[in-house]
């Protein structure tokens, strides 16, 4: 009876009918091993002899319940989500091809910026993503003003503004989240907390180490979030999503979380002990999402087995094509400067 | 802005004591009670959160006009301007606009001192993906405002305090001015001037007239207007055609303005030259604060008379 209750309660949770035939969350776990997986083959392309993968490259590998729970509460035909750097994990789940995602970190002219953004800057406007963006805490202003567009047109849309631990200690960060109360824009706010901003722990780096009491002072909701709990996660932030959609304004929420991998390709991650690291592992949001819809009988080990083996044959094949396809052409670094022809007459 | 207000529902005018007050320097006076509180709006002080609010409206489809005290200001939020406005187009691969205005005074004022008088027109020329616009006169100012309001780019427009109360012929019927293109105000044939906004108005344009009216000196006198695209085939076939030329910016002269401008022209008009440009500027000094002092730092009449004087060999 208990654990009939637990199941329940797990349900109620994920806002789901008991009658859910699983489809829906079998498709969030999908993506979110799609995910480990696109970033795991990443690794191994950026590391291996020849390198292919040139420049910065920042995984999303650990954090991928909060991106696949975002995705979840998306509305595409009015939504926005505008992240930081750590960008892969939100353009796969927000509907970015692999293969797109693939051939902008390999450059190439089939990638979703045509080879000009690169990793740290994936952008969609079909998916309704505004990027990757490479100055920490630099883009928090714009999903303000995302925010801002949303609500002057009366659009219903929310903006997700997502950025890491490290950005908050930002000036913009204080000009936004005020910006946005005054304003009373639709934007919610969302800190990847992941314990360290590139080499420094949080603890090393805010005065306050409770990174929500960090939201105070700015009129609105802020609180924190398991990261690694999707259920929660979906939960949690659609209740700010409501909040935002009734006209009530914007919100702030600390999803915290750890990232596998390193600040980037270089980091050797001295900073961590391998005590962490296997803690960390316990609470991985892939297992744990796998565990709970297999308690809720939504998941058997031969759709887990076929998930995981599609998954790593599409990201196969987005490796492959990315290294096929061709670089761009070297004239087209003038074009996309200017959305204009001069001199302009209107 | 308020032509361009009525004519587009989606511009809107954003900025310190913009609403309200009416306008630092009442440039918006009266527009609040025209438009109401959701389309001009008052800010605090937080020239990072407010431009890159505006670039962040202009990605989804409004038209922004985001109003700095002063372009001082903006050294507080480069970042917005140079990474955000500038670089998104090209790094999301062309899939995103910026149609967004960021307007206010630029340059030397009065006694304003070194913090507040700062020259930034090379500080965004120099960037790919910024249009860079610097009107002269009141009729110019509408039609370059105009047109900037309507275009697809960020623009990076520069007024100045000092000609906010120059008066001067404004139609009232609808016109607007071209952006990257030069304006050649008087055609001569013996010495080419170039300059823009302020010290277009101030300098080179009064000495045009004293060259003219009282040394007999033929004088071509070209407003660049825009600053980014510069409009160089029309200031090198000038130069081709008179073989003398003088630029004027209260602009430093080390990687300034008028440096840069000379840059351009070095090549393609050297077998034309008869005499090396000459570069008028500011002093390289911090702006100082006593009148006497400012005045002396930057170019003048007097400064840009003799400068043409020597290119003519007069």
């Amino acid at each position: 009876m208990a654990v009939a209750n637990e199941v329940e309660n797990r349900r109620a949770k994920s806002g789901k009918s008991p009658q859910s035939d699983g489809k829906a969350e079998r498709e969030r776990l999908r993506m979110m091993m799609l995910i480990r997986r696109f970033e795991e083959r990443t690794y191994q392309e950026y590391t291996k002899p020849g390198q292919k993968i040139g420049g910065f490259c920042h995984l999303y590998s650990g954090q991928e319940a909060i991106a696949v729970g975002i995705a979840a509460l998306f509305d595409k035909q009015r939504d926005y989500l505008i992240n930081g750097y750590r960008c892969h994990g939100h353009s796969l789940a927000l509907g970015m091809s692999p293969r797109a995602a693939m051939a902008e970190l390999f450059g190439k002219a089939t990638g979703c910026s045509k080879g000009k953004g690169g990793s740290m800057h994936l952008f969609s406007a079909e998916d309704h993503n505004l990027g990757g963006h490479g100055i920490v805490g630099g883009h928090i202003p714009l999903g303000v003003g995302v925010a801002f567009a949303q609500k002057y047109k009366r659009t219903g849309g929310v903006t997700f503004c997502l950025f890491g631990d490290g950005a908050i200690n930002q000036g913009t960060f204080n000009e936004a989240l005020n910006l946005a109360s005054l304003y009373k824009v639709p934007c919610i706010f969302i800190v990847e907390n992941n314990g360290v901003a590139m080499g420094t722990q949080v603890e090393r780096a805010s005065a306050e180490h409770d990174l929500a009491r960090r939201g105070c002072g700015f009129n609105m909701p802020h609180y924190n979030v398991d990261g690694n709990d999707l259920d929660t996660v979906i939960a949690e932030f659609g209740k700010a999503v409501e909040r935002a959609r009734n006209g009530e304004g914007p919100s702030y929420i600390v999803a915290n979380t750890y990232r596998f991998r390193g600040h980037s390709m270089s980091d050797a991650m001295k900073y961590r002990t391998k005590e962490e690291m296997q803690r960390a592992r316990q609470r991985d949001p892939i297992s744990l999402y796998e565990v709970a819809l297999r308690e809720r009988g939504l998941l058997t080990d031969e759709q887990a087995d076929a998930m995981e083996e599609e998954v790593n044959k599409l990201i196969d094949e987005a490796i492959r094509q990315a290294d096929a396809d061709p670089h761009p052409d070297i004239e087209d670094r003038f074009t996309d400067i200017l959305a204009e022809q001069y001199p302009l007459e209107k | 802005m308020i032509e361009e207000m009525e004519r587009d529902e989606n511009v809107f005018l954003m900025g310190e004591e913009v609403a309200e007050y009416n306008g630092a320097y009442k440039v918006s006076e009266g527009m609040l009670d025209r438009f109401g509180p959701q389309r001009v709006i008052d800010t605090p002080i937080s020239e990072a959160g407010f431009a890159g609010l505006g670039i962040g409206a202009a990605t989804v489809g409004l038209r922004p006009i985001i109003e700095f005290m002063s372009w001082s200001f903006t050294l507080v939020c480069l970042d917005q301007l140079v990474n955000n406005a500038a670089n998104i187009r090209y790094m999301s691969g062309g899939q995103f606009k910026v149609p967004i205005v960021f307007r206010g005074g630029n340059g030397i004022a009065h006694q304003l001192a070194a913090t507040h008088s700062h020259r930034v027109e090379t500080i965004y020329a120099r960037i790919p993906g910024l249009v860079v616009v610097s009107p002269s006169t009141p009729y110019d100012a509408k039609g370059l405002l105009k047109t900037s309001i309507r275009c697809d780019d960020p623009v990076i427009f520069l007024e100045s305090e000092m000609l906010l109360g120059d008066k001067g012929e404004v139609p009232d019927e609808e016109y607007t001015l071209p952006l990257g293109k030069a304006h050649v105000e008087r055609e001569g044939s013996e010495v080419t001037i170039i300059s823009y906004g302020k010290s277009m108005a101030r300098f080179a344009r009064p000495a045009t007239k004293v060259l003219v009216e009282e040394e007999g000196i033929d004088v071509e006198l070209i407003d660049l207007r825009t600053l980014r695209p510069l409009d160089l085939p029309t200031i090198v076939n000038s130069v081709k055609k008179t073989n003398r030329c003088v630029i004027v910016s209260e602009d430093y002269g080390y990687c300034g303005m008028g440096g840069a401008i000379l840059a351009q022209l070095q090549k393609p008009c050297f077998d034309y030259l008869d005499a090396p440009i000459e570069n008028i500027h500011s002093d390289e000094i911090p702006v100082p604060f006593n009148h006497y002092m400012e005045q002396a730092m930057m170019p003048s009449v007097e400064k840009v008379v003799a400068a043409v004087k020597e290119v003519t060999y007069r």
